[in-house]
């Protein structure tokens, strides 16, 4: 996963967990049977429309609100490869990187692009490349680089306890 | 003049002691008193005798008069002539702390003259055996205690995947099933039911069915966590512990089902913000409003990753439930943690829940905070939260008049007796509006019990409320209660997304259960100071 190219969808600030996963769809366990409802609080086509290896370009504060983890499972397997926010609320976060889907956090790249365009995220390095120009944030830590290159926590702590499969 | 009858003067007896105060209190010579007693054959009253073992363990656990009098209900005064009796005049061994297998932060647990650190700091240093805690360090520590809902049921699924036979530790997990209670779907049935096999599989005593209440309210209720203590949950609202001054906070059902396993999570030691509450309260005023303005100035991402520590006189008169309330909400500023520190209230509560092994934490005299806010409430009139975010605060007069069609009075924010009592108080003798539907959902069974022998339910089912049974099924949209396209529901509960309740189509207004009782009756919203004469009768 060292680069991720893909078109990009640009969500407001404050996206909350409601609007990612409404409440009324928390006992499905099913993850393919989540992604039918990403973003459903937003855009009820949105699972239609979006294509494997897209990105979401978003806000302040993305995921706001409940623990629910089904906001970041749904997003990935609905083939969300990135979510790139000017800042996320800390559930979200650590579950992004959980589930092993991918999360960058930068103030500037919202501004600097449009509904659509492509952008290049290099994850290990550091750098996401827009156009020609070439913004850097501060790469994860080693540690939860490793849980997502592992494809999230479930393998991370499985290899961790010596449980093989 | 009536003479009382004998449980009558038993009565009296426990309330006012000795013969002399009983006559003082009705009136008459205390020779009479003492006569009626003998005829009665009612016993001389006496202090109740504590042994010096009762004596001597409470001194070593408080060292000090006052604290340990408490315990058993006596004054300092008493407590010091009891020790002074039994020759314990010695200072205690203060506090055991090695029997607790704690290794104490730098600057102790007390407040430290000059210490720099937060109560955040100091409690995960103590988790991760550190000497002390850096802002911004990674600590990997063991919680004192995890929670699980219905989430529960996708928490097993994740443990299974990792495939660990059993749990790190069945004690420290506390399972409640509340948020679709009793199961609203046959995929929720399936989940409880795996849940319910689980917990007896694995040996986990703390799982309460779904008669037993909201899980926040049932863990501090119960007793599960304690000052100082570290828990994690599978809510958002986990926050609220903070109350009984611990450390909580939430996080998502596969890191769960990782603690599950290891006993073990990563957490990054928060920076602090203090803020302080001063002035006395008008009538009408409560908590919940106090906490919605709180969250308008600073936003719903003003305490992103940040602890929460709350003081000031406003909070240290407010009740361990106002405080609940209060920490409840700290998570829709982003809060990580959201904390009052122990106090007497503290104490007083959960020395009626007969825990007494803990070891509150403070922060230090010059601990140092990323950001200080202000609060004088003396002037703030009832607040209110609009659609669709807990941050898009308004006074209610703003709205006075707005049509309702639905009003929720319960949830882990604000369903406890003192929410109940209060909007009973206003729909005394009222209906509600015919065009209104109003639930009521005391937040446990215990709260629901106290509010029968209160009159409580009786007062909510006469002026026309559906009384549902304890649990969250309408603050998540899950159940009871989805509102339609276009309609309006003001509720006492945490949160206003769009579509939250029901139709993304549909609005939330979040208040206090005063202005929600206020609003029932009038069918619009109401500002709850025009009913100020039953608030303060």
């Amino acid at each position: 996963m060292e680069k991720i190219k893909g078109r990009v969808w640009k969500l407001k600030d404050n996206v909350n967990t409601d609007e990612i996963y409404p409440g009324k769809y928390l006992p499905i366990i099913d993850p393919p049977e989540m992604a039918k409802h990403a973003l459903e609080g937003i855009d009820k086509e949105f699972p239609n429309k979006i294509k494997k290896g897209d990105i979401i370009v978003a806000g302040f504060n993305f995921g706001c609100g409940s623990s629910r983890e089904q906001a970041a499972t749904s997003l990935k397997y609905a083939g969300v490869a990135c979510v790139v926010a000017k800042s996320f609320s800390r559930i979200f976060f650590r579950n992004a990187i959980n589930q092993g889907l991918a999360v960058v956090e930068s103030k500037e790249v919202f501004d600097l692009i449009k509904d659509n365009e492509e952008i290049i995220i290099n994850y290990k390095t550091g750098e996401i490349e827009i156009k020609d120009k070439k913004i850097s944030f501060p790469p994860l830590p080693d540690f939860l680089m490793s849980i997502l290159e592992e494809g999230g926590l479930i393998p991370h702590v499985r290899k961790s306890l010596g449980i093989r499969s | 003049m009536k003479i009382p009858k004998k449980d009558e003067l038993l009565k009296l007896q426990s309330q006012y002691k000795t013969d002399k105060r009983i006559a003082e209190a009705i009136g008459v010579p205390t020779y009479l008193v003492t006569y009626w007693r003998r005829k009665k054959r009612i016993e001389k009253y006496s202090l109740p005798k504590y042994s010096e073992k009762v004596i001597r363990d409470l001194w070593e656990t408080y060292g000090n008069d006052e604290e340990a009098g408490e315990e058993i209900s006596i004054s300092k005064a008493a407590f010091y002539k009891w020790r002074r009796k039994y020759g314990i005049l010695e200072k205690p061994k203060v506090l055991k702390l090695a029997q607790l297998e704690l290794q104490l932060p730098k600057s102790g647990t007390k407040v430290i003259k000059g210490g720099s650190q937060t109560i955040a700091q100091k409690i995960l240093a103590i988790k991760a055996k550190k000497m002390e805690a850096d802002v911004g360090e990674i600590v990997e520590v063991e919680p004192d205690l995890v929670m699980s809902h219905d989430n529960a049921g996708l928490v097993i699924r994740q443990f299974r995947q990792i495939g660990k036979e059993k749990v790190w530790d069945p004690n420290k997990i506390v399972i409640p099933l509340d948020h679709r209670a009793p199961a609203e779907s046959e995929k929720t049935a399936e989940a409880h039911k795996s849940i319910r096999e689980f917990v007896k599989d694995q040996n986990i005593k703390n799982f309460y069915d779904i008669k037993e209440g909201v899980c926040h309210e049932v863990v501090v209720d119960k007793g599960h966590i304690l000052p100082g203590e570290l828990a994690l949950g599978t809510d958002s609202h986990t926050t609220s512990y903070g109350c009984v001054a611990a450390l909580s906070t939430g996080i998502g059902a596969t890191e769960m089902a990782a603690v599950w396993a290891t006993g073990k999570i990563w957490l990054k030691v928060p920076d602090s913000i203090k803020i302080t509450i001063k002035g006395k309260r008008p009538s009408g005023l409560y908590a919940k409003d106090i906490i919605l303005h709180i969250i308008g100035k600073l936003t719903s991402e003003g305490a992103s990753y940040k602890s929460v520590e709350f003081y000031g006189e406003t909070v240290d008169s407010m009740s361990l439930s106002e405080r609940f309330t209060l920490c409840n909400l700290s998570m829709e500023m982003g809060a990580k943690f959201g904390l009052v520190p122990f106090d007497k209230t503290t104490r007083k509560f959960l020395n009626a829940l007969k825990k007494k092994k803990y070891i509150p934490v403070w922060a230090d005299e010059n601990a140092t905070y990323e950001n200080e806010y202000e609060f004088d409430v003396t002037k703030l009139t009832p607040q209110i939260a609009c659609p669709h975010s807990v941050d898009n605060v308004k006074t209610v007069e703003e709205l006075n008049g707005k049509r309702i069609d639905q009003v929720v009075l319960g949830s882990c924010t604000n369903g406890r007796l003192d929410d109940l009592e209060i909007a009973a108080r206003i729909l005394k003798g009222e209906r509600i509006h015919p065009e209104v539907r109003m639930l009521v959902l005391p937040c446990s069974k215990d709260i629901f019990l106290e509010a029968m022998k209160k009159g409580i339910i009786k007062i909510f089912l006469q002026a026309g409320c559906v009384v549902l049974n304890p649990g969250c099924g309408p603050c998540l949209g899950a159940h009871q209660g989805i509102l339609a396209k276009g309609e309006r529901c003001l509720a006492t509960t945490n949160r206003n997304f769009r579509g939250r309740m029901g139709s993304t189509e549909s609005e939330v207004y979040l208040a206090s259960p005063a202005t929600a009782a206020a609003s029932a009756i009038r069918g619009e919203i109401t500002d709850p100071r025009e009913f100020a004469k039953k608030i303060w009768s």
